[in-house]
């Protein structure tokens, strides 16, 4: 989930805090000694996390586009210059265009907006953008909410009562609503001083940049990971079950199942499970190895070289080509699998289905899913040339089956030629001829469609006038006996008209000795 | 997402009154004569479909669609009123399919021209309709009774589309109004049921049908409130064609569906195999899987254009060949259910497995935007993600922690992986101690689990073929007395290996110089043993049965030997050098050989040197793990001449590849110099020890 600083540097940002002490800050000090011990925690902790920096007055700049440096979004910030007024809904826009443009309009981001909470004067200012929001055409619509998920989080380098004074709180609780209701306003507590800036940012940081940490465990194999980018809570339904679903720190491993049977299964999103070293003895000492190994490795080269168990899972799971089945919470299940970012550099990762019993309708449901010692036989064959996946959905749908639809007058035609041409080569095509026929005869039963009976049983009977002399003397026989079979079915006469009726080819001598028709 | 939304719930109310036979006035020709057969022949007369048979039809329509995107969940209940109502079918999840409801018409039939029309109204359809709507769905008792305390988060909602002939603007608000009315009395009824619902919410849509060339009687009007519970929009719309586009956009708005349009489609079909005949096919499916055209304002570029039904759009996508690999794993963040506009065009080739659809773009760059793919004869739109991945450059695993151990288990875990497989079972198909399938998976695990070394210079036992067999058996839940005994042959074949002071393929990474002792090299193989037996003892008798067989056969009990072992690791240090050369040259099954020995060790130094530098787990499997069981003849002749060839090193390697793959006759396991003597147990009876004499090595 990307993240984009966007920073106040309008005037009022260079308001001096009154302290006692030697030292004058401006607000905007405390602002940019915030975002240096956030951008120091994201280095440290949160390092896969991309961050853009966007400075704003009443216009706005991309001072550093998204990236894992932090050096530079750290010097970028100590060479913030100031400008004029505030400007948000322009900044705003700016934040917008510059994600989609790299992320496109699907991915969730989380936008840090750190101000003073003076929110300018007159036009272009918060207030003015709030109160014409009713106002606006589709072209000069605001920006919030953005098309892609975001978090606000807002950052006052000031205090709740200050803000209160004004109606700078009331405008920036607006925003929050507006931009979806996912995020949270900071105040600093106290005095404006390093200390409570360091707490408010201390609060952000807990609530959004903390790594998720995880076991991994399949049995007895287990293994300490960091999933990234942190999962989010996820919503199944907010009427009847309106408490979010989180993922679980004991991620559990059901079984495995190849990759062409989970068939690019639709996920809620991606995650690296990357391996961590948690600080406990290794106590993971084999028969008779690693006895004597060099004592001045460092930490992390000694975990580099302890065997961990997403290192065996990853690589089995790229050799074979499966995917592990992993449950996130109750009736909540992912999937683990080798991802190759390039040739050489590849990861285990994890993505998270929908929460539910049965996330994907050609597993079934989850809970159902078992070891296959269990089956009477192994439904994978003896030589793996087989597979109990996809499961068969209990009713077919209208396009895998003869479903007749007449709603275009070309496709009650077709259907009539089709029995007409199959009469012209009676008695070869009995069989045809009297299922075509009662196709036609079951919709027209179910539409109240008798007209039509009547009118094909006219067809019939002119086709059995104008049968030629070397005609088989069947054809004659079953043409004047389906004709009178769809009109009895036409008169609705519950004997002749039952949809399950079907109609069957007329028993002659004929048929019975049959040169060349075919039997049924 | 709310599963009890309006469409939850849709009930059908279609007049079945004696003005419902009226024509619609729509003739369809459907005597087309071919040429040949023209003369003379008086072609029938066109025939023409009742309002009643347009109603039928374009209602089925709407339920294809409905049941092809929602086999499930989304309801429909249908109810024809004449003089009195005629339910077809109930809310019930097997009374839902298109069969289903074409049964009940067919023995309704078309409406009685003769039937009084005094006695007959839509009236009592949409009375039924409300009281139908009260009605609790499974869904909503499953729901219900899951919440317990919090039932009343479970609403009931619903959607009543009324196809009828209505007398005049006059007529549509009475309708109305009766609706609303019943649903008054129905919500006081029901608050005091357990079976029933009161409706919190009702949509109505009247659809007044008029034969073509008639002026409409009744006006359109858009959505309505008519009071909190009840909302009502009215479409006049002519029967025939009018009617089913109508019912067509009612369908997408009523369940947010979208249309695409897949271009492209290489025929299959014979008389076009040598052309490049393409055809296209239109699919409606959830709006959300044109998700980023929407956001991203694309949905003009993406070429939609409007379709002759008006309102709605549909995107272009074009269909890629080839067919996308089955065991490629795609970025997908949704997958939809589709449904074809058109039933009677079968697509031949949306029968295969997956397609890759391509957007057009205007800048001719091409985007993979969807794909489609079938599971199980269900066709789904899947969407591909086609931005930028947040988790781009990430460090390789080889970098991470445990990413510089070169030896891990990687064909024996997949081998795990492949036995713990997952299969469906039937619903409610619980085992004897009331574990649903996925519980008995988890358990199964467990078990495999127990001890998994997860390197292979951590174990020895898992490196023999000999052990196989107790391994595969002694995790399992319940072992049978064959299998207890298969197990106590491998211990007894294990004995015997002993005895013969068979190699073992101890590693000796990790430590420098040789490996431990033959004698050590045993003791270290029968603990890992007992301790892979041990974790499994607790299972049953037979389990339990094994582990005594081991300590009864194995030759010096652990304790005794832990406190040995310490004492005496100095002095194996001592003598490493010339124990791995014995060792090695004992895996070779040959006489000492000091440039042979040479020539392995250098080999061997080799192996580990690149171990170092390969990344696991891509690196192959370091060989020489597993005990050689078997020689080619050639080889000691080979030896015996000179300096080793590099294909005798290279042979070997391939001998001692192949040998892992498949377990050595018992024949050959006990063979020394590659021959095994034969009816060996008549000597034993003689007391003679011929293994002893046979060995060469000692």
């Amino acid at each position: 989930m990307p993240t984009v600083v966007l920073m106040d540097a309008s005037l009022s940002m260079t308001r001096p805090v009154s302290l006692e002490g030697s030292e004058e800050f401006q607000r905007k000090n405390l602002a940019v000694h915030g975002l240096t011990m956030l951008f120091e925690h994201m280095a440290m902790n949160y390092r896969l996390e991309f961050t853009a920096l966007v400075a704003f007055s009443s216009l706005w700049e991309l001072m550093v586009p998204f990236t894992r440096d932090y050096n530079a979004l750290q010097e970028a910030l100590s060479n913030l210059e100031d400008f004029d007024k505030t400007c948000l809904e322009l900044a705003l826009q700016g934040v917008s265009t510059i994600m989609q443009q790299e992320w496109g309009s699907a991915c969730p981001c989380q936008l840090v907006l750190v101000t003073d909470g003076a929110l300018g004067i007159g036009r272009g200012s918060l207030r003015h953008s709030l109160a014409t929001l009713k106002q606006r055409g589709e072209d000069k619509k605001f920006p919030l909410p953005f098309p892609f998920p975001c978090k606000l989080y807002i950052m006052c380098i000031s205090n709740a009562e200050e803000l209160q004074t004004t109606d700078a709180m009331d405008n920036l609780e607006q925003l929050l609503i507006l931009s979806g209701g996912e995020g949270q306003i900071f105040t600093m507590e106290g005095p404006l001083c390093l200390k409570s800036v360091q707490a408010m940012f201390g609060k952000l940081i807990e609530q959004a940049y903390m790594p998720f940490h995880a076991v991994l465990r399949c049995g007895h194999l287990t293994s300490d990971v960091q999933v990234f980018p942190r999962p989010e809570p996820v919503m199944i339904d907010e009427e009847v079950d309106p408490v979010p679903k989180h993922v679980l720190t004991e991620l559990e491993i059901v079984g495995f199942i190849e990759i062409a049977d989970i068939a690019s299964p639709p996920v809620l999103s991606r995650h690296l499970v990357l391996p961590i070293a948690v600080n406990k003895e290794a106590d993971e000492v084999g028969a008779g190895t690693t006895d004597e190994m060099e004592e001045d490795t460092s930490t992390n080269q000694m975990a580099g070289k302890s065997p961990n168990f997403c290192v065996l899972l990853h690589g089995s799971l790229k050799v074979e080509g499966m995917v592990a089945l992993v449950q996130l919470g109750p009736d909540w299940y992912g999937m683990l699998y080798s991802q190759a970012d390039s040739k050489k550099k590849s990861n285990l990762m994890m993505s998270l289905f929908e929460p539910g019993p049965e996330p994907l309708p050609w597993l079934g449901k989850v809970s159902q899913l078992g070891p296959i010692s269990d089956a009477p036989e192994n439904p994978y064959g003896e030589d793996d040339s087989k597979s109990p996946f996809p499961v068969q959905p209990k009713s077919k749908r209208s396009y895998a089956q003869n479903v007749t639809v007449w709603i275009k007058a070309s496709g009650l035609q077709t259907d009539v030629q089709k029995i007409l041409r199959n009469a012209r080569k009676l008695p070869e095509k009995t069989q045809t001829f009297y299922k075509e026929l009662n196709r036609l005869r079951k919709a027209a039963l179910a539409f109240g469609f008798w007209e039509l009976l009547k009118g094909v049983a006219e067809l019939l009977e002119r086709e059995c006038t104008l049968l030629p002399d070397s005609a088989h003397p069947d054809a004659a026989f079953q043409l004047s006996h389906a004709a009178q079979q769809l009109k009895l079915a036409s008169t609705g006469d519950s004997q002749y008209a039952a949809f399950e009726h079907n109609i069957t080819p007329m028993l002659t001598d004929f048929s019975g000795g049959g040169g060349g028709s075919d039997r049924l | 997402m709310r599963m009890f939304s309006v469409s939850h719930k849709t009930v059908f109310v279609v007049d079945h009154c004696p003005y419902m036979t009226e024509s619609s006035r729509q003739q369809i020709e459907c005597d087309m004569l071919t040429k040949s057969r023209a003369q003379g022949v008086i072609p029938l007369a066109p025939v023409s479909k009742s309002l009643w048979t347009c109603a039928v039809e374009c209602s089925m329509e709407y339920c294809r669609i409905l049941y092809d995107i929602y086999p499930t969940r989304k309801l429909v209940n249908y109810i024809v009123s004449d003089s009195e109502f005629h339910i077809l079918n109930s809310w019930r999840q097997e009374d839902q399919s298109v069969q289903e409801l074409m049964t009940a018409l067919a023995a309704v039939g078309p409406p009685n021209p003769r039937e009084d029309p005094e006695c007959c109204s839509i009236l009592h359809g949409l009375v039924a309709a409300v009281e139908s709507l009260c009605k609790i769905t499974e869904y909503q008792h499953e729901a219900r009774t899951a919440l317990v305390d919090l039932a009343d988060r479970v609403a009931n909602r619903g959607r009543i589309i009324c196809l009828t002939n209505a007398k005049s603007d006059t007529h549509v608000r009475m309708l109305e109004d009766c609706v609303l009315e019943t649903i008054q009395e129905q919500n006081k009824l029901a608050a005091g049921s357990d079976r029933l619902m009161p409706i919190q919410q009702c949509e109505l849509v009247l659809v007044h049908i008029y034969p073509q060339g008639d002026d409409t009687l009744v006006s359109d009007r858009p959505k309505k409130e008519i009071s909190s519970v009840l909302s009502s929009e009215v479409h006049s719309v002519r029967a025939g064609r009018h009617l089913a586009s109508k019912l067509n956009v009612l369908v997408q708005q009523h369940f947010d569906l979208a249309s695409t349009t897949i271009t492209n489609i290489p025929m299959k079909e014979e008389q076009h195999a040598n052309t490049s005949a393409n055809y296209d096919v239109e699919l409606l499916h959830h709006r959300d899987a044109h998700m980023e055209f929407i956001k991203s304002g694309d949905l003009h570029m993406a070429g939609s254009t409007s379709r002759d039904s008006g309102l709605k759009e549909t995107v272009t996508l074009k269909w890629c060949t080839p067919r996308t690999n089955s065991v490629e794993l795609h970025y997908c963040t949704g997958a939809y259910r589709i449904s074809p506009v058109e039933v009677n065009i079968r697509g031949r080739s949306m029968r295969s497995r997956s397609v890759l659809l391509e957007q057009p773009r205007k800048s001719g760059s091409k985007v993979i935007s969807h794909m489609l793919s079938c599971h199980g004869g269900e066709i789904f739109l899947h969407m591909l993600n086609s931005t930028r991945s947040t988790l781009e450059d990430p460090p390789s695993i080889s970098e991470g922690c445990g990413g510089r151990v070169t030896d891990y288990r990687i064909t024996d875990f997949g081998e795990f992986m492949r036995e713990n497989r997952l299969t469906p079972f039937a619903d409610m198909s619980l085992d004897a101690a009331g574990r649903p399938p996925i519980e008995r998976a988890k358990a199964q695990l467990e078990r495999h689990t127990r001890y998994w070394p997860m390197i292979i210079s951590q174990t020895t036992i898992f490196n023999m073929q000999a052990v196989v067999p107790l391994a595969n058996l002694i995790v399992k839940d319940t072992m049978t007395e064959d299998d207890v005994l298969t197990c106590q042959k491998t211990v007894y074949n294990l004995v015997d290996m002993e005895r013969k002071n068979d190699p073992l393929p101890i590693s000796t990474v990790g430590s420098r110089g040789k490996g431990p002792k033959r004698d050590e090299q045993y003791r270290i193989m029968w603990n890992e043993l007992e301790t892979l037996v041990k974790t499994h003892v607790g299972t049953s008798e037979r389990h339990q049965q094994v582990l005594e067989c081991i300590i009864a056969c194995r030759s010096k009990p652990p304790e005794e030997e832990e406190r040995k072992k310490r004492g005496r690791k100095r002095e194996d240090k001592e003598d490493k050098t010339e124990k791995n050369g014995k060792e090695l040259e004992e895996k070779m099954w040959t006489q000492d050989s000091d440039r042979l020995k040479g020539a392995m060790e250098r080999e061997k130094e080799d192996q580990s040197e690149s171990e170092v530098i390969k990344d696991s787990p891509d690196s192959p499997e370091p060989f020489n793990k597993k005990p050689r069981l078997a020689t080619e003849e050639i080889q000691p002749l080979e030896k015996s001449k000179g300096p080793v060839s590099l294909f005798s090193l290279w042979t070997n390697r391939i001998t001692q590849a192949n040998s892992r793959k498949h377990q050595e006759f018992a024949g050959r396991i006990n063979s020394v110099n590659n021959k095994a003597e034969l009816y060996q147990h008549l000597k034993d009876e003689n007391g003679l020890d011929v293994h002893e004499n046979g060995k060469a090595t000692r």
